[in-house]
């Protein structure tokens, strides 16, 4: 019950904002955000890691003639990334408030749908249900850039749409597919819940071409490298608090994916597909890097930061190790936090140069603004892993869980470590350091523009104190996605696994 | 089989062998002078020069009311199979023809009222 | 005197819907012809809209109490009820919808709303068709007043285009139709659809080239009304060119009807011979689906685009009738229905953007309809999105059931096919949305016609009901897949 009600806060106080008004839709939408996140917290706290598992579990039949349950639930795989997704929405509505949105009715209801949509995709349990809410989240989006975005923001919100949904539609006909032949299969009744699913695995034959439909919708929405061209439009003409979300949180849809349903489900398939996805994902570390160190937008470097981060994190997936799957979980929520941290700095940084996210026209402005440049400097480092981060912890454990599994990719991936470094730094460097020779205004952060961030500074600084009680409560759940496809690929997901908890 | 179709084969052969005799004897047994005069060449081949003008056209009522006449034509055509056996069915029949019948009115009415025979 | 009326046994109450909307039908004639031009304005439609709703009731009555009438050419079961309410709710919805259309003008209220009426009736029979010449009584009942309904804006020129096209190629099906009938009626002995069904469980496996011939050409003529490809030509001319209040009731009605009985025949007598025809049906949904998503995308005219987008629903519902299974059917008369709510929902749009501005039937004309009317973008948005099938629409649990029933059907690559002309559709759906929230008007008129509420009601309604479909589906769809059980069983 708690589940459906986090699940739909966000939607139902966007809805209610949208019919009462223009004057209460602000109040309303925070108001959402903040209970959101403390639902979310509230539920985290309650959660009984001694007990693990799931738990706050919601299990209705919703659609009974096709067997689609409301099933939602909490457990260690999605704990910190439903607290995630509703802190970065909190952020990201407060940020909203504190300027002023056209239309702001449709605004905050797009937003909140937004959010409950991706709320829904962490929790849901049934396979349809998951594929539903993983539709849903684009609808929204598509509003949202579509409306209040920037520059060509129709033919960018069309070409993401498109993209995005070429591989959600195959993906639906996949699941679909999954439960029925199925049933076939094994010759009995199955509904679409995962655990079930889980149970009674597909033929090896059918676990291809399943997984390959499901891996390429979790790939477009990372996005990873072959299938990123809608990133560069789409974050272009993305409002800013906007894209604090999408890319905070919707990204982190697709890889959870992998995890929740790609893995468990199709294990043979994973297994014999694991080069391949090893290989997009170094390549988007490689390809996504070199793009945000040639780019001279800020918001780019942050969007193809992104693509480098989610191959991290796609890597650590596919190793098929405990290691690689818990660093992987961790870099999720790490990057969320970092993302909506940096993407509202990018906005700051903007409002200095006269409007311009270019990051010729800035320059020198930590001159005249301390806390500013201590706040980017911070969200920097630990995007770039800069050890004592949590980032670091996360990046240390995929690539250690790679090294055991395929070396190789391992020692390219360490490139894209030091790449990271280079290109934040870079970024970092032509914003705030240098002579002012564009007249960039030395204004430090005021009230208004540090409220939605410094939560997520805080947040970052907690994590790299300690980032135990996160990989605590994931280390079960995360071994047990790996284990049926590491069993398929002949890897021991556990070897590392003890010899980490040694590290520890 | 094939005997059941036999009438129509030699109904058949009759048409064509008539049709096609009457069409020759014309130019056998006819008057074989003056062969392309105004009468014969006008399309009408009936001896007599026709009076109609060429933008002539019939006034929309004549269609109208030859459409409806055919309607109503038809429609009392129904009436006669009941009549044969009307004892036969009795008083269900005499019903089921009243509302027919009705029904014809209302058409009629219908029609009427609209204007439709109202010459124009 | 009266027990000694020799009467056949006539089950009057399930004939009811049938003789109540033949009166209302002549009664709403009529009234059209009496009272001052004020009085009829009202009158008439009201008329028409209480035949129609008593006419539902006792629809409504006849859930679950299948029955066989008239000398065994009526079957009143639950296909009949379900899309016999929804072909009377087509009709009630256009009745509403042409409202403030100067129908005086060309033809007289009195004759709109009665051959509205006999269409219906048309509709009724041929859905609840047990017998070969129902079938073609009840497809000519709803053909002819459609003809000329088509036509009723004398003054435009389209309108009358519009109604000469559809009579031609109508008429082409109804006599490709009528031959098939004609043969499968040569090659069982029967046309009484049960003892057809016997006939052919009798001789087994389809080995018979009249039996098939008849029933490729029956296929084809069906095809022609529901407008599947191949046979899907007039579609955008006729659905332009007709009223629009019109085009909306042949695009809901029209097509419910004619995969009613397709269902009936396919699924009735001619189950025994499904390896035969599924595949026909599939080929048919593929090109439907390819066809008409392809031919929408590009077009300016939101009739016209409408036009094509039904050519690939038909093909989505086809697909479902693939598998003739309770889960395929129930999914096909689910989508059918959430379908007709959708397509109501724009065409209702549409009927108010044509009243209140120039072009506004084309798409440049709902530039900024988001700023200038959100409920009436709003309710267009439910609409597209619900087409293209994205959640929580109807739209998205109709493809999921269909696609469920394909899959299990062992037609995974029909329901590949089907993803895929969703796929295609976003291009030309996306495009309404997109010009109505993202693109600003060209000038920002003043509407100079009154906003008409009823309209705007109508369009906001079926929008609620597609999102309400798309949330709560249990209920609906385990009626839909009651009405796939008795067709199943009624054979």
């Amino acid at each position: 019950m708690e589940l459906t009600l986090l699940l739909l806060l966000p939607l139902a106080t966007g809805l209610l904002g949208a019919v009462l008004g223009n004057r209460l839709v602000k109040p309303l939408a925070v108001l959402g955000g903040l209970g959101t996140l403390g639902l979310a917290v509230g539920l985290a706290l309650n959660y009984d890691t001694a007990l693990g598992g799931s738990q706050f579990t919601v299990d209705k039949l919703w659609v009974k003639p096709l067997g689609i349950h409301w099933a939602l639930t909490i457990d260690g795989l999605n704990l910190a990334l439903v607290v995630l997704t509703a802190f970065v929405y909190a952020s990201v509505v407060v940020a909203c408030a504190l300027r002023e949105q056209e239309n702001p009715r449709l605004f905050y209801f797009h937003l909140g749908l937004g959010a409950s949509a991706v709320l829904g995709a962490f929790l849901a349990q049934d396979l349809i249900l998951f594929v539903l809410f993983f539709d849903l989240m684009l609808v929204p989006f598509y509003f949202l850039v579509g409306q209040w975005g920037t520059g060509d923001r129709v033919g960018a919100t069309t070409k993401m749409v498109i993209y995005t949904l070429a591989g959600s539609l195959l993906m639906l006909a996949a699941a679909v597919a999954t439960g029925a032949l199925t049933a076939s299969h094994h010759g009995q009744h199955v509904d679409f819940l995962i655990s079930n699913l889980q149970r009674l695995p597909l033929g090896k034959g059918t676990q291809q071409w399943v997984f390959l439909c499901f891996a390429a919708a979790f790939l477009v929405k990372m996005p990873a490298v072959p299938l990123h061209g809608w990133l560069k439009d789409a974050y272009k003409s993305m409002p800013l608090p906007v894209l604090a979300l999408f890319s905070g949180v919707l990204s982190k849809v697709a890889a959870y994916g992998f995890l929740k349903l790609a893995l468990p489900l199709f294990p043979d398939a994973a297994a014999s597909f694991q080069d391949l996805l090893l290989g997009i994902g170094v390549l988007s570390i490689v390809y996504g890097s070199a793009l945000a160190f040639t780019t001279n937008d800020a918001r780019l470097v942050v969007g193809y930061s992104s693509i480098a981060q989610l191959g991290f994190i796609l890597i650590g997936i596919f190793s098929l190790t405990s290691d690689g799957a818990q660093g992987a979980l961790l870099q999720m929520v790490n990057h969320g936090i970092v993302t909506v941290a940096l993407v509202l700095i990018v906005g700051v940084l903007a409002s200095r140069a006269k409007g311009s996210e270019d990051l010729g026209s800035m320059g020198g402005i930590a001159m005249g603004a301390p806390v500013l440049a201590v706040v980017f400097l911070i969200a920097a480092f630990a995007n770039l892993a800069m050890p004592a981060s949590a980032n670091f912890v996360g990046e240390f454990l995929i690539l250690k869980g790679v090294f055991d599994s395929v070396t190789v990719v391992a020692v390219i991936a360490c490139l894209g470590v030091a790449m990271a470094a280079v290109y934040m730094l870079r970024a970092y460097i032509r914003a705030m350091h240098g002579p002012d020779t564009n007249g960039v205004e030395q204004r430090d952060l005021s009230l208004r523009e540090a409220l939605p961030i410094l939560p997520a500074i805080a947040l970052i600084l907690a994590l790299a104190l300690s980032p135990q009680p996160l990989l605590k409560r994931s280390e079960g759940p995360a071994t047990a996605a790996v284990i049926p496809a590491a069993k398929a690929a002949n890897i021991d997901p556990i070897q590392t696994a003890t010899a980490a908890q040694g590290k520890r | 089989m094939l005997n059941s179709y036999l009438p129509a084969i030699v109904f058949l052969l009759l048409g064509g062998v008539v049709g096609t005799a009457f069409a020759l004897m014309n130019g056998i047994f006819g008057p074989k002078t003056n062969r392309r005069s105004a009468s014969k060449t006008s399309p009408y081949e009936c001896g007599l020069p026709s009076d109609v003008q060429q933008g002539f056209r019939f006034g929309i009522s004549f269609y109208m009311i030859a459409m409806l006449f055919i309607l109503f034509d038809i429609e009392v055509i129904f009436l006669y199979p009941i009549a044969v056996k009307l004892k036969e069915f009795g008083a269900f029949a005499l019903v089921e023809t009243s509302i027919f019948v009705a029904l014809l009115f209302v058409g009629f009415g219908y029609v009427w009222r609209r204007g439709a025979l109202s010459w124009r | 005197m009266i027990a000694a009326i020799k009467a056949p046994l006539i089950d009057w109450s399930a004939l009811a819907p049938f003789t109540s909307l033949t009166v209302g039908a002549v009664v709403v004639l009529i009234a059209g012809l009496v009272g001052s031009a004020r009085l009829r304005s009202w009158l008439v439609p009201g008329l028409a809209l209480v035949t129609l709703a008593v006419t539902a009731v006792e629809l409504l009555s006849r859930w679950n109490h299948p029955k066989v009438i008239v000398s065994e050419a009526l079957r009143v079961d639950n296909l009949t009820v379900t899309l016999g309410l929804l072909c009377v709710g087509a009709a009630a919805f256009a009745v509403i919808l042409s409202l403030r259309s100067d129908t005086e003008e060309g033809v007289g209220r009195g004759e709109y709303h009665s051959l509205l009426l006999f269409t219906t009736i048309g509709m009724l029979i041929l859905i609840a068709a047990n017998d070969l010449v129902t079938i073609f009584v009840g497809l000519e009942l709803l053909s002819i007043p459609l003809y000329v309904l088509c036509a009723t804006e004398l003054r435009r020129e389209h309108s009358l285009e519009a109604g000469l096209k559809y009579l031609i190629v109508g008429s082409v099906g109804s006599a490709t139709l009528l031959y098939g009938l004609a043969l499968i009626y040569g090659a069982t002995g029967s046309t009484s659809l049960p003892k057809i069904g016997v006939a052919i469980s009798d001789t087994g496996a389809l080995t018979d080239p009249l039996l098939l011939a008849g029933m490729a050409l029956a296929i084809a003529g069906l095809s022609f009304k529901a407008s599947a490809a191949p046979f899907h030509q007039w579609t955008p001319d006729v659905y332009e060119g007709a009223p629009t209040p019109v085009t909306t009731f042949m695009a809901t009605a029209t097509k419910a009807a004619a995969l009613g009985i397709l269902l009936r025949i396919l699924v009735g007598p001619l189950l025994p011979a499904v390896d035969d025809w599924a595949p026909v049906i599939a080929v048919i949904a593929t090109l439907s689906i390819v066809v008409g998503n392809f031919g929408a995308l590009g077009q300016d005219s939101l009739k016209r685009m409408l036009a094509w987008s039904s050519v690939a629903q038909v093909g989505y519902l086809l697909a479902g009738l693939v598998v003739a299974t309770s889960l395929g059917i129930g999914a096909l008369v689910f989508y059918l229905v959430v379908y007709a709510v959708m397509t109501l929902a724009a065409f209702a749009v549409v009927i108010e953007n044509e009243r209140t501005s120039d072009d506004g039937e084309r798409l440049s004309g709902f530039a900024g309809l988001g700023r200038r009317r959100p409920w009436l973008a709003g309710a267009m948005t439910v609409s597209m999105l619900s087409l293209a099938g994205l959640p929580p629409t109807g739209g998205f649990i109709g493809k999921l059931a269909i696609i469920n029933a394909d899959a299990s059907g062992g037609w995974m690559w029909l329901a590949i096919v089907l993803v895929l002309g969703s796929l295609v559709s976003l291009g030309y759906y996306l495009r309404v949305i997109a010009t109505m929230w993202m693109t600003e008007g060209s000038a920002e008129k003043t509407p100079v016609v009154k906003q008409a509420r009823e309209i705007v009601a109508v369009a906001l309604l079926a929008a609620a009901v597609t999102i309400a479909a798309g949330v709560l589906p249990s209920w609906p769809l385990e009626r839909a897949q009651d009405v796939g059980q008795t067709v199943i069983s009624s054979r």
